[in-house]
């Protein structure tokens, strides 16, 4: 799949803008037959505007555990996440809602997609959610772009049940970006598919990246995926282990990135 | 299988909630089934006790077909007849009690029963069961036992006085209260207003000496029949009717057919409805095991022991419901026998609770419940275990229920309803209650057709207000389509039971209305407990009162056809020539009315000229007081006047005076003119309570026999309410099945910025989406049902009859609310639901 035409483009540099996205000292919690089981150990981490970051870590390090905190689906047990400037920690649950829908985008590994709604529902499901009409004016603009931009043009009226796996994770990452969040997080969304659905749709989120500025959190276990990033925060047991800069490159490359984590040990 | 019968025992106990509202749901069912077989069971108890009241020991009654009664002669004969053991003669009469002599005026409103019995022979016969005092002896005169009712009302005690309103010419007559009679009387509250004197006492005060009947105890040795031939023999001065214990019996029962029946149906509908809950529960509940069922396959479990298995389930829920649903039905059954004495319906004994309906009521809904779960075990037995290694299977694209199978339970249900329904309502009867219940059971199987159009109607409504939570329960509807149609469906069911007996209501209540304006010509009627005789002045004071137009006596007189007996109502044709009374459909109208007047001839209701097979210008041969008489048929009318058996053949009030013994009129019908000042109604009133007569206003008359209908149909209504009830129990099952089922996706719709609110409006929208789809079938098929009801009970329909807007409107609130109050908790459930659990759910 590719969103522009195959000619070369110029690579900007990683951004070092702003923070977007900080989190400080970060604790989580879970009550586990009347005791307290920490899966996160005061994690801090910043990303700034249009950067992308993958967080790297085996099964049961708390990576998911960490961007539903990041992302507002879950509250921290101690310590503060700042998406855009605001504390989602001490914002309501509507605010946080709100938030979600116009200041992010989600994808996950499986069951995004609302198996009652067609392509084009699924995709506009933010602004029908906001209680605007998606058929209508900016918002149809809108809706419409997404789905040219996922390379789904045709299949408007299908259900998910009538894609591919690959088509269906497209549809999410249409979504996650119609509102042009200003982050998007993305929860292991190549674990369902096959390698070459898998690279294609990683090349999709990094187009986003470096063509529209999109900041993207994505969370992988595997080091191909995380290669796609600019910059990869391994995580061990509830912890940052290691930060690697990575920077913004066209070729995607594994090997400096596994060859790193050999070297550490890792 | 132990192992696999402890699955089915974890599989109840594993969804708590589920579970107790199906077992609530069988238990209502099987409750509204055993209250009306203990109900039915005490109508007829009553009926027996009523009839052993009136007869005592006696075998036989011998009653006077006329108002004059049998003469000595008739009781002399009936005495020598062989095979009679002992007999006892009486008087019946009602009249009224005065409080005081001077002031002439009747004290109470309501009259009283007199029985004139001859002491001698009274206690032979009849059982006298005295609270105080003693009971009349031979040689006695004007003394009385009273009833404890009366004594209660009136204040009075033994050596007391009682003033009895007498014939015109005795005057009013006191009596020392001798004796109390004990309480204990199946009839209804307020009838037991009795009065016990001396029968040569009761001929002196209503001035007649003839009896109006004879009590007879048949020899051991003898047999009624032989004993009723032989009275036929020797009977041959006065007309009379001999009657058994069992015939009269069975005529009291008889009147009670058509509730009793109504109330097989309305419990049968219930069963109905508890049976989709049923249904519904253990197909949500094959759908969600079905990775677990593989796996119990691919372990090596059979299709039969798979079966077996979810048949368990049904039969644990089927034992427990139908336990509980004893003691819901003895509950509703003391509720009801209270109601029916309340609103003095039918004679009902003191609740008894038969063993056998106990029996028939656990069996029934046992079956009920096994059958329903029969489906759903085969949809079971048929999960290939291949489908347990499907992970992440979203079950709600599981196989659907089939709702083909709902005919065979439907069929269940209606062939133990149509077994307990009373025999005495006939094929026709039955034939009634299948083709309601085979309305219900289409309307049931047309709602998967109808969810979606019906369901895009009443989102129209919701749309403006909630889109995003329209279309998602839309899709949710659409998910399963089997699961949201049967709680739909079950909810159609119910409600038009609920329509269908206020159509029923509201059509008889409109063919009263219509009746009374075709056969009553006047804007008041006044009645006498006694016929009112021509030479009494009565009816020329009220001609005399200023403002009114006209009088017209109608008398009822009692004739007979061939051997069946017959009402006949004596009027003046050319008052109801005047006020344009009666439709006729046989006939010529002013020729037929003035043939009435001149005598000889009579005018038939269709119903009665129809059944005889008589035209305009046949004879009608029947036999009346006087003797036998011919009349010429003169003319048809679509109505008439309501007679003891049915509607009256209509006679000219001069043959009835002269030939046919009537004594007087019964009722007035009073017309006012049309200039007529305000004060003519207070006049008549007053002119017509001076004499012991009670006026009526014909508007009144209407609403009294509305109101007579609304307390016996009411009943029903609320016994169809819990059909509602059950079927709101079936959607709280069915919504908190559905956010289970949707779960992940309830977590994509968070994480996608839907509000906690937003997500349980969603639930609720769905709810009242369903609800929606539930209360238009509903109404839509309860008047079907009603009209249905009308038309097989012969009424006659010139269209299709409605229930009033307001039952329409309450149907249509009741559909929406169930759902929506159902949903309510599993709606919070949904919105609480964490993200992160919503998300990684699987």
């Amino acid at each position: 799949m590719t969103m522009a035409p195959d000619a070369p483009f110029e690579v900007p540099p990683a951004s070092d803008g702003p923070a977007i996205l900080e989190a400080r000292d970060l604790r989580k919690s879970y009550d586990l037959g009347g005791q307290p089981i920490e899966v996160l150990h005061g994690v801090s981490l910043r990303v700034t505007a249009g950067e992308f970051v993958a967080i790297m870590g085996p099964s049961g390090s708390g990576k998911s555990t960490l961007i539903q905190l990041l992302g507002g689906l879950d509250s921290p047990t101690s310590g503060d996440v700042f998406l855009d400037g605001i504390d989602i920690g001490r914002s309501s649950d509507d605010e946080a809602t709100r938030l979600r829908r116009e200041r992010t985008g989600f994808v996950f590994q499986s069951f995004n997609l609302v198996p009652l709604l067609s392509v084009m529902e699924n995709v506009a499901l933010p602004y029908t959610l906001a209680g605007t009409d998606p058929r209508r004016g900016e918002a149809a603009e809108r809706v419409r772009e997404a789905i040219a931009l996922v390379e789904l043009e045709g299949k408007e009226r299908h259900r998910p049940d009538l894609l591919s796996a690959g088509e269906q994770q497209r549809v999410a990452i249409a979504r996650a970006l119609l509102m042009r969040p200003a982050l998007l997080f993305a929860d292991e969304p190549t674990g369902n598919l096959d390698y070459t659905t898998g690279l294609d749709l990683l090349g999709a989120l990094w187009r986003a990246c470096v063509e529209r500025g999109q900041t993207i959190v994505l969370v992988t276990h595997d080091a191909k995926a995380a290669a796609f990033a600019d910059r990869v925060l391994f995580v061990q047991d509830g912890s940052i282990r290691e930060e690697i800069v990575l920077g913004r490159r066209a070729d995607h490359s594994a090997a400096p990135l596994i060859a790193r984590l050999a070297s550490l040990g890792l | 299988m132990r192992r696999l019968s402890s699955l089915a025992l974890r599989t109840v106990l594993a969804r708590p909630a589920r579970s107790g509202l199906t077992i609530a749901g069988v238990a209502l069912g099987v409750g509204v089934l055993l209250a009306v077989l203990i109900t039915n069971v005490g109508i007829a108890r009553g009926s027996e006790r009523a009839v052993a009241d009136l007869l005592g020991a006696a075998d036989l009654r011998v009653s006077a077909f006329e108002e004059r009664g049998l003469d000595a002669a008739s009781v002399d004969a009936i005495a020598e007849v062989e095979g009679i053991e002992r007999s006892t003669a009486s008087i019946d009469q009602q009249t009224y009690v005065l409080s005081t002599i001077a002031s002439g005026i009747a004290e109470s409103v309501d009259p009283v029963r007199v029985r004139g019995v001859d002491p001698a022979t009274f206690g032979l016969v009849h059982e006298v069961r005295l609270a105080d005092g003693t009971t009349l002896a031979t040689g006695d005169a004007d003394v009385a036992v009273i009833s404890r009712t009366l004594a209660d009302e009136l204040g009075l005690t033994v050596g007391g006085e009682v003033t009895l309103l007498g014939d015109a010419d005795l005057g009013p007559l006191s009596l020392e209260v001798r004796g109390v009679l004990a309480a204990g009387d199946p009839r209804p509250v307020g009838v037991d207003r009795t009065v016990l004197i001396p029968l040569a006492t009761a001929q002196r005060l209503f001035g007649t000496d003839g009896v109006h009947a004879v009590d007879v105890v048949v020899a051991a040795d003898a047999s009624a029949e032989a004993v009723t031939a032989a009275i036929e023999q020797r009977l041959v001065t006065r007309p009379y009717i001999v009657a058994t214990a069992d015939e009269l019996t069975a005529s009291l029962q008889g009147s009670t057919a058509e509730f009793r029946a109504l109330a097989a149906m309305v419990a049968a509908v219930v069963l109905f409805v508890a049976a989709f809950l049923i249904f519904n529960t253990l197909s949500m509940t094959v759908s969600e095991r079905l990775g677990e069922v593989a796996l119990l396959r691919a372990a090596g479990a059979t299709a039969g022991q798979v079966y077996r298995l979810v048949l368990s389930v049904a039969a644990l829920i089927g034992v427990v419901g139908s336990t509980l649903g004893i003691i819901v039905g003895v509950a509703l059954a003391a509720f009801a026998a209270w109601y029916v004495r309340s609103i003095d319906g039918f004679p009902i004994d003191e609740m008894v609770v038969p063993p056998a309906a106990i029996v028939i009521a656990l069996g029934i809904g046992f079956l009920t419940t096994v059958v329903s779960g029969i489906e759903p075990a085969l949809r079971a037995a048929r999960v290939r275990p291949v489908e347990a290694l499907r992970a992440g299977r979203d079950q709600a694209v599981g196989e659907r229920a089939r709702l083909r199978w709902l005919i065979v339970v439907f069929a269940v249900v209606a062939g133990a309803a149509v077994l307990l329904s009373p025999t005495d309502v006939g094929p026709a009867g039955i034939i009634r209650s299948l083709i309601v219940y085979g309305l219900l059971l289409i309307a049931a199987l047309c709602v998967p057709l109808l969810l979606g159009p019906l369901g895009r109607l009443v989102g129209l409504a919701v749309r403006p207000f909630a889109r995003a939570e329209e279309r998602l329960s839309r899709g949710s509807i659409a998910r399963d389509r089997s699961r949201a149609a049967l709680s739909a469906g079950a909810l159609g069911v119910g409600l038009a039971m609920v329509v269908g007996l206020a159509t029923v209501s509201n059509g008889a209540r409109a063919a009263g209305t219509e009746w009374l304006a075709d056969v009553i010509p006047g804007d008041i009627v006044v009645t006498s407990i006694r016929p009112v005789g021509p030479d009494e002045g009565i009816e020329p004071e009220l001609r005399a009162v200023p403002g009114v137009a006209r009088v017209t006596p109608f008398a009822s007189i009692d004739i007979a056809h061939e051997g069946a007996r017959l009402s006949a109502v004596a009027t003046v044709g050319r008052d109801l020539l005047d006020d344009g009374r009666l439709r006729f459909v046989g006939g010529d109208r002013e020729v037929a009315l003035a043939a009435l007047d001149a005598g000889g001839s009579t005018i038939l209701p269709r119903a009665v000229a129809t059944r005889l097979g008589l035209s305009v210008g046949d004879d009608l041969r029947l036999t009346t007081a006087g003797g036998s008489a011919s009349l010429a048929v003169a003319g048809i009318v679509e109505r008439s006047m309501p007679g003891s058996t049915g509607e009256a053949v209509i006679v000219g009030y001069g043959d009835a005076l002269e030939r046919f013994g009537a004594a007087g009129a019964d009722l007035f019908a009073i017309r006012y003119a049309a200039d007529a000042p305000t004060s003519t109604a207070d006049t008549v009133d007053e002119v017509a309570r001076s004499y012991a007569l009670t006026p009526t206003p014909v508007g009144d008359l209407e609403g009294s026999i509305g109101d007579a209908l609304d307390h016996i149909l009411g009943l029903f209504d609320a016994v169809a309410l819990l059909a509602v009830l059950v079927a709101g129990l079936g959607v709280a099952n069915t919504f908190a099945m559905s956010v289970i089922e949707r779960v992940p996706e309830i977590g994509v719709l968070r994480a996608t910025g839907m509000t906690r609110r937003q997500v349980g409006r969603m639930v609720l929208v769905e709810a009242l989406m369903l609800g929606g789809v539930g209360a238009i079938v509903g109404c839509g098929v309860g008047v079907l049902v009603g009209a249905a009801m009308i038309a097989l009970g012969g009424g006659r329909i010139s269209a299709l009859p409605l229930p009033s807007p307001g039952v329409l409107i309450a149907a249509a609130l009741i559909g929406l609310a169930v759902p929506v109050v159902a949903a309510t908790y599993p709606a919070r459930t949904a919105g609480r639901i964490p993200i992160v659990r919503a998300v990684a759910f699987r």
